[in-house]
Formats: C-alpha cells, structure tokens, sequence
C-alpha cells in the first residue's frame, strides 16, 4: 500500500519505462475495500478531470441506469489541448492504473467494451498501451473487451461527443445534444466518456478506499491533480500536487518563473489569471471567483517579459482554425473574434469601435455552438481583455509593449501547416 | 388495365406534359432562389420557399395527369410499367424511356422531400441533387416526345425552359453562398494513414512530477490533411 | 366558450450543427428569433409561456419552414 500522504500517487514507480503489469500488482497491492466499490466512489467525491470537473459517481450511476446491453466505456486519452501532457505522461508511467480504473468504471455502468482512445500522433503512447492492452489479454479472457483506437489528432476530436462520433461513425466532429444529461451513443448503446486521469483516480480508489484518496485535497476537491506546466517553465514538466495546493508551490515546483505576469489556467479554452493571484490554492473552488477553473490541468505560465494580447491573439487564431465548422456562429464567429484581436493589438484605428465590437460578438457568440469550443473561447478573449486591461490601453494609444513587436513568442501553438487553413489571413 | 381511345386524351396528355415542365422548371428555379439566399425585402425568403413546396406538388399533381393519360390512352401502347421503368414502351422506345427515368428521379426527391423528419439531413440533400438531372431529363424527354416540342410556340417554350434551367444550374454552381470552408469531417478518407508503430520506440517523457522531460509539451503533432469535401 | 389556459412554457430551439443561415426562421417568428451578423439565428433563450398562442403559431411555423429542419420546440414545465 502506498502511504496516503504520500507523492506522487498517480505517477508512483520507478521511472523509467512504464510499468508492466508484473510490476504494477506488485506496487499496488489491493486491499479490500471497506464498502462496495460505487459507494467508495461516491464517498471519495471524485470529479472528472478532462475539465468539465463532473463528479464522476453521478455520471457512472446516470449510465448505470441506462438501457443497453453493449455499453461502452471510452477512456479518453486525446490531449486535444497543445498545453497538456498529463495523459501521455501518467501512460508512459503507469498504463495498467488507467486500465485498471477502467476495467472498474465499466463493471460499474455494466459496459462489455472498453475502447481506449488516444491520438494516433503519438506513436510512443499508442505503443506502451498496445503493450499494456496485450499483457492484459494474456492475463485473462474474462471482462470487457479492451480495444485500442487511434483517430488523428485535432483540437476539438478529444472533445466527448466527437470522439463517440469517430468510435460511432468514423467522424471526429461534435454532435449536437438537445437536451443535457444526454446520453452518448456507440451505434445506440451508452456509452460513458472519461479522462485518463480520472480512470487512473478510479483505480487508486478501488484499491485503498474513498479514506486514504481524501486524504490529500480540499474537503470539495479531493486528491492529486496532474498539472501540465508550459511556457516560462525551466523544462516542460507534468507535475502531481494535491488539490488546494498554492500555484506558487506548484511554479517551484516546476521550476517555473516564480512570478509571472499571468497565468493561463484550464487550457486554451480557459482564463487568464493575473500574476498578483499566485498564492491561490489550486482547486476549483478558489479559482472560480477568479473566474477560472483547473480544467484539463493546464497551466501556462506567462512571463513579465511577454504579451499577453499577443499570445492570446496568436491562441484564438489557432482555435479559430480548429474550429470543425459545423455550427455558423463558431465557423464564423471565432475567426472574427481573431480579427477583431488582432486589429487591437496591431494597429490603433478605430480601436474604440473594434473593442466594442470584440465585446458584442463575445456574447454573440457564446453558448451558440453545438459544443464547448467557442464558448472556451470567449472565456478566454474576455478574461484577457480584463487581465491585460493595462497593456490593451496602451496598445490601443499606439504605444504597444516591447514583446509584442518580437517575434518570440511563449505560448505554444501548432504551426499551421496548411496553406488552405489559413483562410482568414 | 382501362384502355379508352379518344383524342382528348391525347390532348390532355399533351397539354398537362407541357404545364408540368413550365411547373418544373419553375419549381427548380425557386429552389435555387432558396439555397442562394434571395429574398428578405420585397419577398420573403420563406415565401419563396413555401411557393417552391407547394409549387412542386402542383407540378407532381400534373405529371401524374399527363403519365396518367398517357398509360390510359391505347392509341399507343404504353403501359403502366414503361412509366417507371425504362425501355419498356413499344412506341418512342428512347424518349418515353427517358420520361420514365426523370418520372423515377422526381419521385424520388418527393418522397425524400417527404421523409425529410425521418432520414438523415445529407441523404436528404444528396437525393435533392437528383431534381437536376430529373428536370434535364424531363425536358429532353418533352423535346424528343412532345408533338409539339419541334416547331413554334411548343419550340419557344422548350427552349425558354432549358435555358431557365440552365441558368439556374450555373448560378447554382457557381454562386453557392459562403458557408465557412465546408466542414472539417475527420472521414476516414480524409484522415492520415496510421501511423506504422515501432515496437523499438523507447519510451521518452517525464516519468515523475518535478522531473523534467526530455521532450516538448507536444513531441509530434503533425495534421491530418483536411477533408476539402464540401458537404 | 373560454380558452383552456395552458401552463408551462416552451422554448423554441437550434440544432447549430444543422443549421445553415437560411434566415427563415427569422422572418417566420421574427419575435422569437432574430439573426447575428452572419445570418444564422439567435434564438429567445427564456422560456414563452404556452398561453401567448401567437408566439406558439410562429414558432411552430418557423420549426416548419426551415429548409435544414433544424429547428424544434421544447416544452418548459412551470416553475412555480
């Protein structure tokens, strides 16, 4: 048994290559736990931790009661989030834990297929879960059937509904929910979607019991977090902190800048946070005054010596470009929000009447698409627009900041390689 | 099956052929009103909507007529079958084979037109793209049948019709309004070929929280080709 | 002869995946929808109580004239 307050949890082993599944039964040993295993779930309050933060009994227990005799059990592993590396990271060190909680959730909804998703673009991953997947085969007939599957990686092909979409129908585009709890459907079973980490937290409490997960975390958000640190970061680090934990120990942790300008939190459909909000435990609950979220466990940590505009220009570009063109107010929504940025930051024209504009589309546009995509969006154009109030003045009187006129940027985004993408030049 | 000979049949048959391809040709035009957006101020888009539904069941009630007149009338032998299937009539083999043909084609677009609730949204619009070849098959059907279709008047309005037809199908092709680019299907005919994974690969990346990794935040990530297929 | 009150509310709604800015539903419950800059249609978000027959006849005739039939009407049961 691995001691409670002990860390990590999630990424506990010796590093090196990923443990097989030998190794993994020997440092995990299994204990009984004290209750059935839904009300050690129900009792750990779990929440999902692809970003909707969605306790993760509720969601097990609304398929449960679903009709269907094929259910599916969709372990997302995607990382659509260019910011996040957590899900690679927690399978390249441990993909029997993941399995494991996966294996468990399935028993709970009563699923006879577990499909393990992740993006084909990452042939290491694919390789230490096909490895995984074999060992398990080998090991036992019984249980539901471990499929592995690899659709192509783009931003908005992780979301939920689009990767039930591809393991449906071969289409990585989001579908439209008229009513929400909606149940997802895998050619007409229910099918329930969740995130590696969650699946792996799943596992953890399985085996040692709602107890000893609460023991690390805040009272409303229990247990570890991965967060996946990029930017002004020393090396680029995935890092296991319990929830509350102040983001300032989580930047030492990092070796990050220690006092950064700002703080992109949830992923590029989240907020920035100011850099002045540092000693913030890092939980939900504390951050949504803030008007942020932990999300997908992302945190981009922005220098003093960048612009936040730009980088959120250079964001929203990008996002607009993912955007899968179903739905007309994301397909033209989002690329004009990027002009409208873009405008700001350039050039000084009309940046009262622009700016105006910037805000009327942002409401506009939120909440108007079939999924998530443009409202993280917005969230993320207005928490710039308040966050980086002081420089937005200062670009608008034509005196723009230093980094915004080099060609160094911090946050990271895809290149577009196509000429045909960039359609909004 | 009622077999009467009179002339009036024939006359009938003639004249509910000619109004039904006016009708058609009418029908088409207003649909591609519809899918390039016109109408707003003096009329509204809806009403040119509304006016292509109800137009067309008119036309279908006088198709129905003239194929009816037709199969009835036992001056020429022309059975109920050649009026769906193709080469089937003793009398003008071709030409009623082709009425046959775009007489299957528009049944088909107003039973789909009909199903619309029930199908899919795409099978919808693909059997829509049928009404095109239909209504070029109806007219060269009324060309080659029509008694009336070689010389005068029958030859003004044939001829006036091909040309509302094909203009129509140019500014169909052609000014089709912006939709953004199309939609970004990952089809599996658009998507990259998976890649052939190396069972050698060592595995790489952070193994510990603190621990820095030894590549980037995103090693790879190169794009699928985009699907360019307008849906 | 008295009208039956109805309670509860609908909400008229989009399906955004389907919809392709024909601009209909705009002119077919003009109180009901209205069109962004794009064409595509912005929809009142509150639930209509069932009682305003009109604002129900429009709606349903805009769920009918969409070429996309993209449109539906939810019912809203009451709150109080």
């Amino acid at each position: 048994m691995i001691d409670a307050t002990a860390l990590p949890r999630l990424l506990h082993g010796p590093s090196g290559r990923p443990l097989t599944l030998e190794q993994h039964e020997a440092l995990f040993v299994s204990q009984t736990p004290a209750q059935s295993i839904a009300a050690e779930l129900q009792a750990s309050g779990l929440t999902g931790r692809g970003g909707a933060a969605f306790p993760t009994w509720r969601k097990a227990e609304f398929i449960a009661g679903q009709r269907g005799h094929n259910k599916f059990m969709v372990v997302n592993a995607m990382e659509g989030e260019p910011g996040s590396h957590k899900d690679r990271t927690l399978l390249s060190a441990n993909p029997h834990l993941v399995l494991d909680g996966a294996e468990i959730l399935a028993s709970l909804i009563g699923a006879k297929h577990i499909a393990i998703c992740v993006a084909r673009d990452n042939p290491t991953v694919v390789n230490h879960l096909k490895r995984a997947v074999h060992e398990r085969e080998r090991r036992s007939l019984r249980g539901p059937k471990l499929e592995l599957h690899t659709p192509p990686w783009r931003y908005v092909a992780g979301e939920e509904s689009a990767l039930v979409h591809w393991l449906d129908d071969n289409e990585s585009l989001p579908q439209y929910r008229a009513h929400r709890p909606h149940v997802l459907r895998i050619s007409h079973n229910p099918a329930m979607v969740d995130n590696t980490e969650t699946c792996a937290n799943v596992g953890l409490i399985a085996r040692f019991g709602a107890d000893w997960f609460r023991k690390l975390g805040t009272a409303e958000s229990p247990g570890t977090a991965l967060v996946s640190l990029t930017g002004a970061v020393a090396n680029q680090a995935v890092v296991e902190v319990p929830l509350g934990t102040p983001i300032s120990t989580i930047l030492a942790r990092a070796n990050a800048d220690p006092r950064p300008q700002a703080l992109l939190l949830g992923g590029y459909g989240g907020s920035w946070i100011s850099g002045q909000h540092v000693d913030t435990p890092y939980a939900n609950e504390f951050l949504r005054p803030l008007g942020a979220t932990v999300g997908a466990g992302i945190m981009v940590v922005l220098p003093r010596s960048a612009c936040g505009l730009v980088e959120t220009q250079r964001i929203v570009q990008w996002m607009a470009n993912e955007s899968a063109r179903q739905c007309g107010p994301c397909a033209f929504g989002l690329p004009s929000l990027a002009e409208d940025l873009t405008h700001l930051v350039r050039t000084t024209r009309d940046a009262e009447a622009v700016l105006r504009r910037l805000h009327e589309r942002c409401g506009l546009i939120e909440g108007r698409g079939a999924c998530h995509h443009p409202d993280g969006v917005v969230q993320l154009v207005r928490s710039a627009l308040k966050v980086f109030a002081d420089d937005l003045r200062q670009h608008m009187s034509g005196a723009p900041c230093a980094p915004s006129r080099s060609n160094q940027h911090v946050v990271k985004v895809p290149t577009l390689e196509h000429e045909e993408e960039q359609m909004w030049e | 099956m009622l077999a009467i000979t009179t002339p009036y049949l024939w006359y009938t048959s003639r004249a509910t052929g000619m109004v039904a391809m006016i009708l058609f040709t009418l029908v088409v035009t207003l649909g591609t009103f519809v899918a390039n957006r016109i109408g707003g101020t003096i009329v509204g888009r809806f009403e040119i909507n509304e006016l292509h539904r109800s137009l067309s069941i008119v036309a279908i009630v006088f198709l129905g007529l003239h194929i009816l007149t037709t199969v009835v009338d036992s001056y020429v032998s022309t059975g109920l079958i050649s009026a769906f299937i193709p080469m089937t009539s003793s009398y003008k083999r071709v030409p009623v084979a082709l009425g046959a043909v775009a007489f299957d084609l528009i049944l088909a677009v107003w039973v789909s037109s009909l199903l619309k609730l029930r199908i899919k949204n795409q099978t919808w619009r693909f059997i829509h793209w049928f009404s095109w070849l239909g209504v070029t098959t109806s007219l060269v059907h009324g060309f080659l049948t029509g008694s009336d279709a070689r010389h005068g008047f029958g030859l003004i309005l044939v001829g006036l019709c091909t040309l509302a037809v094909v203009s129509a199908a140019l500014w169909r092709f052609l000014g089709r309004p912006a939709r953004a680019a199309g939609r970004t299907a990952l089809s599996p005919l658009a998507a990259a070929p998976a890649p052939r994974l190396n069972p050698k690969l060592t595995p790489s990346g952070p193994r510990r929280p603190g621990v820095p990794t030894s590549s980037g935040p995103f090693p790879r990530n190169p794009r699928p080709p985009q699907s360019k297929a307008r849906r | 002869m008295g009208v039956r009150r109805k309670s509860g509310g609908f909400v008229l709604k989009v399906n955004p995946i389907l919809c392709d800015g024909y601009g209909h539903c705009a002119e077919l419950a003009p109180d009901l929808v209205r069109t962004d800059e794009w064409g595509y249609p912005i929809v009142v978000a509150v639930p209509v109580p069932l009682s305003n027959l009109g604002a129900l006849a429009s709606a349903r005739y805009a769920v009918r004239g969409c070429p996309r039939k993209a449109m539906h009407i939810e019912r809203v049961a009451d709150e109080s």
